[in-house]
């Protein structure tokens, strides 16, 4: 599997344009520990599996909200989509607690300096989905006072089609955030190993649901209940 | 108003319209120029130098033009069809309310570039106020007298004045966005709340003044809101709201999407009301273009429009109480509006923004079968209420959290243009679906709900209140669906029927033309005010003759509501603000649009 790795260099400059870090597409560097020494490498494998099993299913929500996907968001919390199942329900009302944080509505470009200290808030490890297309492009708001996309100056893990996406699609979009969450090579303390993050390059669900897609032929008609 | 009497409103009625006759006794009829529009009002202009004059005289007449609605400019630079009007390169209007009268009048005053000044009428309306600051902002006009006149939707240190027609609309004919850690410090700073601004002092001798920044991230700030507290102890001795963290701009898209393609942006401006905002806009394009719609589509709009207000008030009820503590309504709530969802899914095919509606109809016919769905929602949903009501507004903690607290008196919602279920809160009966019925409300049986002491807590009785009579309204549709078609049989109903299309070649181009460049309309200017979900929302289209429209000027119920917050909280604590601002029902989109 490929990976991107992230390295955030504390003397940043800063006329450095958002996202900061260095990024760049590498092999799996666990791969390379466990070929080095296959018994610290192999017990590191599986102490990494075990850290990121635990995180991945209990991320917590930044309670942070900017327009109608937000409405669709605080549905798939409530009661008839239940988000508890996938162990994300403890909504945090401050950034310092939260683990993930989902762009839900329109980024504004009055707004984006707001979004980014409330991200910059929010401590390691933490993610962005970027929730319906506002958020994801601008999507139907090519527009003066909005920015073309949460991606101009956020790291997005997961993109959530949709405008607004339905509950059911944010509960795909946090499912998936949990697989890539599965995949990831995070130091696992602050003096064990290389300090970079390694996200994993997920496979595109465009391409993933592509045959399925295509078989169907027959579409309901409207005009029936 | 129906559609038919909008229609027939020429000038020469309008002339005759008292309040013109009395403006002509005392000023003289050389002081105006009628302007004839479908807008359903008499419009007026006037010269910049009387108009603080007529403005008073206007609020002090017997029965008097006592809310300012609406105040709004437009840049005419651009503009063709202007016979008989006076010279101008923008415009400021004024539309005033009076509602013993239950008529309104609209006032334009006509500016040149060179000298873009009008004299602020914050003196007599207090409302004019964020309306005077946005139309600086907008259009770069200036308002001598003005408390505090700076950009209110846009950043402080923003270039340019977005509603002029040679300020670029898209976000693509910029450069494209990017921050730094230096830009990031710098907006971060323009935000910075300076007390000396506003008037308010750091300290006296008793007493430091904190100042408490509540937003733009705030979970009861209902989206991105920002107000700022001068906090003495508890108490709340003043409060600034700050707005344009939500502006999408979309007045300044409808002028470049076409009539019919605009239909999906209005969805998005009240977001919890669907295809409530629909309804406006549609009817505004039908008086421009003329088209009288069936009875069947009349009533299948009321029916989706009041299930669109079921569903809004339900978010309200669940977000209402959840900001006063009490954590189970908001699923209870929620679990209703999947209810209603179920319903709205599957006559329109989407869940919040369906854009259903359309020029001349609806998107399409009713599915078979959809008399069952409806009538289990209204099967579901009575029994519930009664629930809500027994189980929430009964609870002691929520009565003594809102009981009196955010009072304020009819007199004082309607100098601060507050409408809908907020102004009945205060025990006064207007509602436009009975004083100025339209779309066929005339034709329902329903009770306007009034409470009497204008606080937080009869606010939140009132949204139960009207989900019963939304309910009966939705049982009357149900009963009493007429058969008929679901689009006009009209030239410019868009999209043309099908059938039309298929007979030669010239049909087939029409409706080629009409589908790919949207229908032409003739110039006029049009408007129609609906009693949507939060109160009353406006759209004035201006046509120039195009496929697009010259100016969408879109009047939302809560901007003028978060405008009132400050004079209802001063003296107040910071957990009664907290109560206020559930109680208000808004949602950012429709304050920023």
């Amino acid at each position: 599997m490929q990976y991107k790795l992230t390295r955030i260099d504390p003397n940043t400059p800063t006329d450095q344009q958002y996202p900061i870090g260095q990024r760049g597409n590498v092999d799996d560097p666990m791969k390379q520990q466990v070929h080095r020494n296959v018994f610290m490498g192999k017990l590191e494998d599986v102490l990494n599996a075990g850290v990121n099993w635990g995180r991945k299913n209990s991320l917590w929500p930044y309670n942070f909200g900017l327009s109608c996907c937000y409405v669709e968001m605080t549905t798939a919390f409530t009661a008839p989509h239940d988000v508890a199942r996938f162990g994300a329900e403890v909504i945090r009302a401050s950034p310092r607690q939260a683990d993930f944080m989902v762009i839900a509505g329109t980024c504004f470009i009055k707004m984006a300096p707001v979004i980014q200290q409330l991200y910059d808030q929010m401590l390691e490890p933490k993610w962005v989905i970027s929730m319906g297309s506002c958020a994801n492009s601008g999507g139907m708001y090519d527009i003066y006072s909005v920015v073309q996309g949460v991606d101009k100056f956020l790291p997005v893990d997961v993109y959530i089609p949709g405008c607004p996406p339905r509950p059911e699609a944010f509960l795909q979009g946090l499912q998936l955030l949990q697989d890539s969450v599965q995949e990831e090579r995070r130091p696992l303390s602050w003096v064990v190993g290389d300090q970079g993050v390694y996200r994993a390059e997920m496979p595109s669900q465009k391409e993933k649901s592509r045959a399925e897609r295509i078989q169907v032929t027959n579409l309901r008609t409207p005009d029936e209940v | 108003m129906t559609a038919d009497t909008a229609l027939s409103n020429s000038s020469q009625d309008v002339a005759q319209d008292g309040i013109v006759a009395e403006l002509y006794a005392q000023f003289g009829a050389e002081a105006f120029t009628l302007q004839p529009t479908l807008i359903g009002m008499p419009v007026v202009w006037a010269a910049r130098e009387q108009l603080l004059d007529i403005m008073k005289f206007l609020r002090g007449v017997p029965r008097p033009y006592v809310m300012l609605y609406d105040l709004h400019g437009v840049d005419e630079r651009l503009r063709m069809h202007r016979d008989g009007l006076p010279k101008a390169d923008f415009t400021v209007f004024y539309q005033l309310m009076s509602l013993e009268r239950n008529s309104d009048i609209m006032l334009k005053v006509a500016l040149s570039e060179a000298d873009l000044r009008v004299p602020t009428v914050t003196g007599i309306w207090p409302n004019a106020n964020w309306y005077e600051r946005e139309v600086f902002d907008m259009f770069g006009i200036d308002f001598p007298g003005h408390p505090h006149l700076t950009r209110i939707l846009m950043p402080p240190n923003w270039n340019g004045h977005p509603l002029r027609k040679d300020y670029p609309a898209r976000a693509t004919e910029f450069d494209p966005y990017t921050l730094t850690m230096e830009g990031q410090d710098k907006a971060q700073e323009a935000l910075r709340f300076n007390p000396e601004d506003w008037g308010m002092q750091r300290r006296t001798e008793e007493t430091d003044y904190m100042f408490l920044n509540l937003g733009p991230n705030h979970p009861s700030a209902h989206g991105a809101f920002r107000i700022v507290l001068q906090l003495d102890g508890e108490e709340i001795v003043d409060c600034v709201p700050d707005i344009g963290y939500h502006h999408r701009a979309a007045e300044k898209m409808g002028e470049r999407q076409s009539w019919h393609s605009y239909i999906p942006y209005t969805d998005r401006v009240d977001y919890t009301g669907g295809v409530m905002n629909n309804l406006p806009y549609i009817l505004a394009v039908e008086k421009l273009a003329g088209i009288k719609v069936p009875a069947r589509v009349e009533t299948i709009r009321i029916m989706m429009a009041e299930l669109f207000r079921i569903s809004s008030h339900l978010l309200f009820l669940g977000t209402y109480l959840q900001d006063l503590g009490a954590m189970s309504p908001v699923f209870f709530a929620f679990t209703d509006r999947q209810k209603s969802y179920e319903v709205i899914e599957a006559i329109t095919g989407f869940r919040m923004h369906p854009a259903w509606f359309r020029i001349g109809g609806v998107a399409q016919d009713l599915p078979k079968g959809w008399e069952g769905k409806v009538k289990s929602f209204i099967d579901w949903m009575p029994k519930r209420l009664n629930e809500y009501q027994r189980a929430m507004m009964d609870n002691a903690v929520v009565r003594e959290r809102t009981k009196g607290v955010a009072a304020y008196t009819t007199r004082e919602a309607l100098e601060w243009g507050v409408t809908g279920p907020n102004l009945r809160a205060t025990g006064f009966e207007f509602d436009l679906r009975k004083a100025r019925p339209y779309s066929g409300y005339e034709n329902f049986e329903f009770e306007i709900p009034v409470a009497h002491n204008g606080d937080a807590f009869d606010r939140g009785m009132m949204r139960i209140e009207e989900m019963r009579q939304s309910l009966r309204i939705m049982q009357q549709c149900l009963d009493n669906m007429p058969a008929g078609d679901y689009k006009a049989d009209h030239p410019l109903t868009t999209p043309p029927p099908r059938e039309k299309m298929l007979q030669h070649i010239e049909t087939l181009i029409t409706h080629f033309l009409q589908v790919s460049w949207g229908p032409v309309l003739k110039a006029n200017e049009s408007q129609q005010m609906i009693e949507a979900t939060k109160g009353i929302n406006s759209y004035y289209l201006t046509s120039d003759g195009n496929t697009m429209s010259y100016r969408t000027r879109i009047r939302t119920p809560s901007y003028p509501h978060l405008q009132q917050i400050p004079a209802v909280m001063r003296g107040g604590f910071v957990p009664d603000l907290i109560a206020h601002l559930g109680s208000i029902d808004f949602v950012m989109a429709d304050v920023d649009r």
